[in-house]
């Protein structure tokens, strides 16, 4: 029995991403609260809102989800769902305040692989419960005009959502070394979700707030996946939506990056 | 080539009420094969000194060597040398015993296989195989204590720091883990732990450093210690609080301890009867009198002028807190 003494990078990550996984599986109820809510919201919006945006507007300017108003509010939990990502950086305030961190930091172990090990559970996570609320979506009557491979469209984009808010939660975690200021991801969550078209086109919004949700990057990736789900593939908006999500992520990931850099230097 | 030594270790630590020396200037050399032990109140510098030679804090002056490697300039490598269990490193509770071996073997580069059986052997080393699948928050204290020490022998350490390894202990518990350390060391594991626990510190270590506020104050083995202090100790027990402090002033170079007076003198069996003749002349009635040998305890008080026994220190791991 000769072992090597550490192990790659890939491997680290890979032990660490199932060490974190198990401990997501075995909290089962931490997970439920998430997609209560984004089911809930979906659930709501559409009774409340179905009624008079849907296809009784067939014909008035109103029409804008073409019929299908689950089509229209489904994004909105979708992005609601993919805020779970924001939890990873609970995880690693759990470690660092439980000692695992410092148990890791004395072995040669990268430090990238501790920091991107519950990032990457993050996305997981996203896509399982983004998934769940397409599902529930599709159940109550979502049929994206992209077809099939319009939901693997919409929970591609979710996943670089969440690993945006799963970067900032990770880098808000290690600088404040709390568990308070890692869920500070969820007070993210209101405003990027309201000054945003949220139940109505950005068109129809007040002036202020058109112009707040101009600046949002929310608002491009709840319209990329609404062209997916009503319109089919508009290049544009599903192209603005992957470059505002995938920038959001891959900022949110250098900052955690950098704040993880910084905590794991020696006192 | 020692298996560690420790050259003017210095620590100060910025906190917002200005600069802390948490290690003032310490030095030892541990020889390959033993316990070593250091011994202090919270607050001496014990923890901090552990974490600079583990590479988990940088020096501030002085420097260390693990194996004739530098810590400082060769952390990766002294890493693959040490097995580290420290008071606050963490254990996944939510994962069992078995799963924290695999996943720690793995991570230390074992194949699959290799961390399967490196598992099985942890676990029966430490003694817990029947509770190896049950989840880690279902475990005694004691039982995660061995379990931590287990996790730091995964990758077969030349050198292994414990630092305080037994606090908070029963002492059903911490007898099992001290026989733990003794066949590690029989087995040709160098120890280094720190301990405020002066039974410790005399049960395993083969050299002691007795360390206060930063300072190295003595070293040496037990017994050596013990010499340093001299002859036996005797105590008397008076009837009343007020006698014993007037017995005091009749002994030269007694000290109260208890509402016990206490003297160091040597010959102890030789000493008694003239020290009691002297009290009783003076109408001090004696309850008890006994002559022992000097403790880790009497040596403590020799070298610091306070007992470690009770003694209230700040504690070294807020200091840390407060530095980040």
């Amino acid at each position: 029995m000769d072992n090597k003494i550490s192990a790659s990078f890939f491997l680290q990550l890979g032990i660490l991403t199932k060490r974190l996984i198990l401990r997501v599986i075995r909290r089962p109820l931490a997970e439920l609260p998430n997609i209560f809510i984004s089911a809930f919201f979906l659930f709501v919006y559409d009774g409340a809102l179905g009624g008079v945006f849907g296809g009784s507007a067939a014909g008035t300017p109103f029409d804008f989800a073409k019929g299908n108003f689950v089509n229209f509010i489904l994004p909105v939990s979708i992005v609601s769902a993919s805020v779970s990502g924001g939890a990873s950086g609970v995880y690693l305030v759990e470690d660092i305040e439980s000692g695992v961190f410092k148990r890791y930091q004395g072995m040669p172990i990268s430090k990238w692989a501790i920091i991107l090990a519950p990032i990457l559970v993050g996305g997981l996570r996203v896509l399982i419960q983004a998934g769940l609320i397409l599902t529930i979506g599709v159940i109550i009557g979502a049929n994206p005009a992209a077809g099939t491979l319009g939901y693997f469209a919409v929970l591609g984009i979710a996943f670089l959502w969440g690993m945006g808010f799963a970067g900032y939660s990770v880098a808000a975690g290690v600088r404040s070394g709390s568990s308070q200021g890692a869920q500070a991801a969820s007070f993210l969550f209101f405003p990027a979700l309201f000054l945003a078209p949220t139940f109505t086109p950005r068109y129809a919004l007040k002036g202020w707030l058109q112009t707040a949700a101009s600046y949002n990057p929310t608002t491009y990736v709840i319209e990329a996946m609404r062209a997916i789900m009503i319109d089919g593939w508009v290049t544009d908006l599903i192209t603005k939506g992957v470059l505002f999500s995938g920038g959001f992520a891959l900022l949110t990931l250098t900052f955690a990056v950098v704040s993880a850099k910084k905590a794991t230097e020696k006192a | 080539m020692f298996a560690v030594e420790a050259k003017n270790l210095k620590k100060t630590f910025k906190t917002k009420q200005g600069d802390v020396e948490a290690v003032k200037d310490v030095s030892f050399q541990v020889n390959q094969g033993e316990i070593f032990g250091i011994l202090g109140p919270n607050g001496a510098g014990k923890s901090t000194t552990i974490l600079m030679l583990t590479t988990l804090l940088r020096i501030t002056s002085g420097s260390g060597k693990i194996q004739g490697l530098d810590v400082a300039t060769q952390d990766k490598d002294v890493r693959k040398k040490i097995g580290v269990a420290l008071q606050d490193t963490g254990i996944d509770n939510l994962l069992t015993g078995r799963e924290l071996f695999y996943t720690t073997a793995r991570l230390w580069g074992f194949s699959k296989e290799d961390a399967d059986k490196r598992s099985e052997e942890l676990l029966n080393l430490v003694g817990i195989p029947d509770a190896a699948d049950r989840r880690v928050k279902t475990y005694s204290g004691g039982m995660k204590r061995r379990l931590d020490l287990g996790l730091s022998l995964v990758h077969k350490p030349e050198v292994l720091f414990l630092d305080e390894p037994t606090t908070g202990l029963d002492p059903g518990s911490r007898r099992v883990l001290w026989d733990e350390i003794k066949r590690l060391r029989n087995a040709g594991v160098t120890i280094l732990l720190t301990t405020q626990y002066l039974e410790e510190a005399d049960e395993l270590a083969d050299r002691i450093s007795i360390i206060d506020e930063g300072l190295v104050v003595a070293e040496g083995s037990p017994d050596e210690l013990k010499e340093m202090v001299g002859g036996d100790v005797i105590t008397f027990t008076l009837d009343s609080e007020e006698n014993v402090i007037k017995a005091q002033s009749l002994i030269e170079g007694s000290e109260i301890e208890n509402n016990d007076l206490r003297v160091t003198v040597n010959n102890g069996a030789k000493m008694i009867p003239p020290l009691l003749t002297t009290l009783t002349e003076n109408n001090l009635e004696v309850v008890s009198a006994s002559a022992n040998k000097p403790t880790l305890d009497d040596v403590f008080l020799q070298v610091t002028g306070y007992r470690l026994e009770g003694a209230e220190e700040p504690d070294e791991n807020m200091l840390e807190e407060v530095s980040g």
